[in-house]
């Protein structure tokens, strides 16, 4: 379960733009006029490994980076730390809309120096020899991750993966029509006919009915498959609208046409601060939680500046920035931390703001992780059935 | 296609090609080269990806063919269904559009005058925008408080607001929409070949409006219609961002499902197979129809 890091209006827009082109599989547009990696600068400086211990100050650093990215993620405000200090680095974008596409990307030879994927989808880049091992000792922010995440990151032992963004995925409904929810089932009540709001997307489906079932959502069996298969297809009609994009789901929540909806925790945010009455639910069965994570590409050249850009990304600026303008959490704690510092309260827009991002987080309620589900690591088989079980749902309508 | 004997002359010093020839070839080779590049090797490489049993591996290397993709897609049954249900919007879609754009053409060719150019580039004009915007649109338009509701509603015709978006019926109104201006080139194009003076000797011989258009403009228009009819058929069956924008769960078509086994998840295998099998029904679909109505037999009428 690979959510679609964008909670910004336009997601819809880029989410369906980028599917337009996807079967182009070319680059997007650059924010850089040197567009693609390079074996280093002609410079003197450049990312190259060095064996000397002394470390080029970043703003000697020359060179450029090749980023594949989520449409939306390439606007500074997500990279402020870096690039504030490598004035001299060229950044450049590719994009893939989905964990799917950006897996296509890489697979078929994009030659980005990072990529950007989410928890579900770690193991394949490592078994496919795409990514490169993190030599932590050179993240000076490293110690500012929890070690949770930090586990999240590693396959077979070694640190494969740089955490970066994190939310949950819910129960979104409004108080005004549904008193209370404390179950994922409400997802698939006929009694809310037409007000209710599915994500688009198989592996959601499933870790849905595993939660209410109790199944072992890494371990599904076929009958168990046909069983959410039949339940989803019953569930279709009562649906306002699947959502593709979060402002999807949004707008209807706040016209009062959608009462309830799988969603992310910045859709909360968004809607709350529309006015809306929203609550964003703690089910019995415990939250989802998925993390996005960076990863250098195995055979990259610029295997140092990009792990410069790493640990400029765990940055303190960017993190923020991200809490702020996306209501994504990061994998900062400091970051975290600050949400629930009165003292810092002017970092995230005042005392309000803060307390509206405390809410979305969860972070009054200390048991709320311990309730959490993770995404595990799925194989490409789970993968390809249950979204093929997704597209029988759709097509049987 | 001309024969060996049309082209080769036995020239002189060796020159056997004639030059026209030679220069006809030249002129279309870019036009070669592109169609090789970006339609006929996509096209293979779609269909080599079809037997291939999964990503794994490099891109380039060889594999085993494998049938287990068609073996998948013969065995699910709703998938059958949904293309034929595709193929049934795509048809209502393609007549709907052809029909709606036939008097424009009409106006156009006939009636429009000195100002046709004006209107044609106004009716074009929306189609400068993005799809994707136009597309929204229609989320406007037919939105629960979208702007057919609230007329509706204003006009004390309804009291609840009636479902119009996120449905099939919403799919088939939006692309009708779309293709409209589209499906009106080619029978514009049709029209402006006729002789005026067809229409003149028609009336000269007492034939009314209505005859004139039913006995000349319609059956030297045919072939206009037909163009028309299946450059909208073709694309429409194999659509898939106007249902993900405006179809919600229960208006998904056939290019859905292909689109979830490229995007949703990485099996690119199985979404080729499922390409291949609607490309091949839509193929055989358009040679029965050329078959059947026979544009060419029109013209000679």
């Amino acid at each position: 379960m690979q959510p679609r890091p964008m909670t910004l209006p336009r997601a819809a827009v880029l989410v369906c733009a980028t599917a337009l082109v996807a079967a182009c599989a070319g680059s997007g547009p650059s924010a850089a006029p040197t567009a693609g990696p390079t074996t280093g600068g002609p410079g003197p400086a450049t990312a190259a490994p060095t064996a000397e211990a002394t470390e080029i100050p970043p703003e000697q650093v020359t060179g450029s980076l090749t980023i594949l990215e989520w449409p939306g993620y390439e606007v500074e405000d997500f990279y402020p730390d870096f690039a504030t200090k490598y004035t001299n680095v060229s950044l450049s974008f590719e994009f893939g809309a989905s964990d799917a596409e950006q897996y296509g990307h890489m697979k078929a030879g994009s030659q980005a120096d990072v990529f950007h994927p989410y928890t579900g989808w770690l193991q394949f880049y490592v078994d496919e020899g795409l990514a490169a091992e993190i030599d932590t000792s050179k993240l000076k922010n490293w110690d500012k991750v929890p070690d949770a995440f930090k586990a999240i990151g590693q396959i077979d032992g070694k640190q494969y993966f740089v955490p970066w963004d994190w939310g949950f995925s819910s129960i979104l409904y409004r108080t005004d029509k549904i008193p209370n929810v404390d179950s994922w089932a409400v997802l698939l009540d006929p009694a809310y006919d037409g007000h209710l709001s599915m994500w688009d997307d198989g592996p959601a489906a499933v870790t849905v009915s595993s939660y209410i079932h109790g199944y072992d959502e890494t371990a599904i069996t076929a009958e168990q498959l046909e069983a959410i298969k039949a339940e989803w297809t019953a569930q279709a009609p009562l649906n306002h609208t699947y959502w593709v994009a979060p402002s999807d789901l949004e707008t209807g929540m706040n016209a009062g046409d959608i009462w309830a909806g799988y969603a992310w925790q910045g859709s909360f945010a968004v809607t709350k601060s529309a006015g809306t009455p929203v609550a964003y639910a703690n089910p019995k069965e415990g939250r989802n939680s998925w993390v996005g994570l960076y990863g250098i590409r195995r055979d990259t050249p610029n295997y140092d500046l990009a792990l410069r850009f790493l640990d400029e990304k765990l940055g303190l600026l960017t993190g923020q920035n991200l809490v702020n303008l996306y209501y994504y959490g990061s994998a900062n704690q400091d970051v975290m931390n600050g949400l629930s510092d009165p003292a810092q309260a002017d970092a995230y827009g005042g005392a309000e703001a803060q307390a509206l991002l405390r809410d979305t987080f969860g972070l009054d309620d200390p048991t709320i992780l311990q309730n959490t589900n993770f995404t595990p690591n799925l194989t490409a088989e789970q993968r390809d059935a249950w979204t093929a079980m997704w597209t029988e749902v759709k097509a049987a309508q | 296609m001309t024969t060996a004997g049309d082209t080769l002359r036995t020239g002189g010093a060796g020159r056997s090609i004639d030059p026209r020839r030679r220069t006809f070839w030249f002129l279309s080779l870019p036009a070669a080269a592109a169609l090789l590049a970006f339609l006929i090797l996509p096209l293979l490489f779609m269909v080599a990806l079809s037997f291939r049993p999964d990503l794994s591996g490099q891109f380039l290397a060889p594999f085993s063919p494998t049938l287990e993709h068609y073996e998948k897609v013969a065995a699910t049954g709703s998938y059958w269904n949904l293309l034929f249900l595709s193929t049934l919007i795509a048809f209502g879609v393609a007549a709907a559009a052809t029909l709606a754009a036939y008097p424009l053409a009409y106006f156009l060719a006939f009636r429009a005058g000195r100002r046709a150019g004006l209107y044609l580039i106004l009716l074009l004009v929306p189609f400068w925008t993005s799809y994707l915007l136009r597309v929204m649109a229609w989320r406007l338009m037919l939105d629960n408080s979208g702007v057919v509701n609230s007329v509706l509603d204003a006009l004390g015709l309804i009291d609840e607001p009636l479902d119009l978006l996120y449905n099939r019926f919403a799919v088939v109104v939006t692309l009708i929409y779309v293709w409209i201006p589209f499906a009106m080139l080619p029978m514009l194009a049709a029209m402006g070949r006729i002789d005026a003076r067809l229409h003149e000797a028609a009336a000269d011989l007492y034939a009314t409006p209505w005859q004139q258009l039913r006995r000349v403009t319609i059956p030297l228009s045919l072939p206009g219609v037909v163009a028309a009819f299946f450059m909208v058929f073709i694309p429409t069956v194999g659509e898939y961002v106007t249902p993900l924008l405006v179809g919600g769960a229960q208006g998904s078509m056939y290019g859905n499902i292909v689109q979830a086994f490229f995007i949703q998840a990485a099996n690119w295998p199985l979404g080729s197979a499922l390409s291949v099998i609607m490309l091949g029904v839509t193929l055989a679909l358009v040679f029965v129809g050329l078959r059947v109505v026979q544009p060419r037999r029109l013209l000679a009428q």
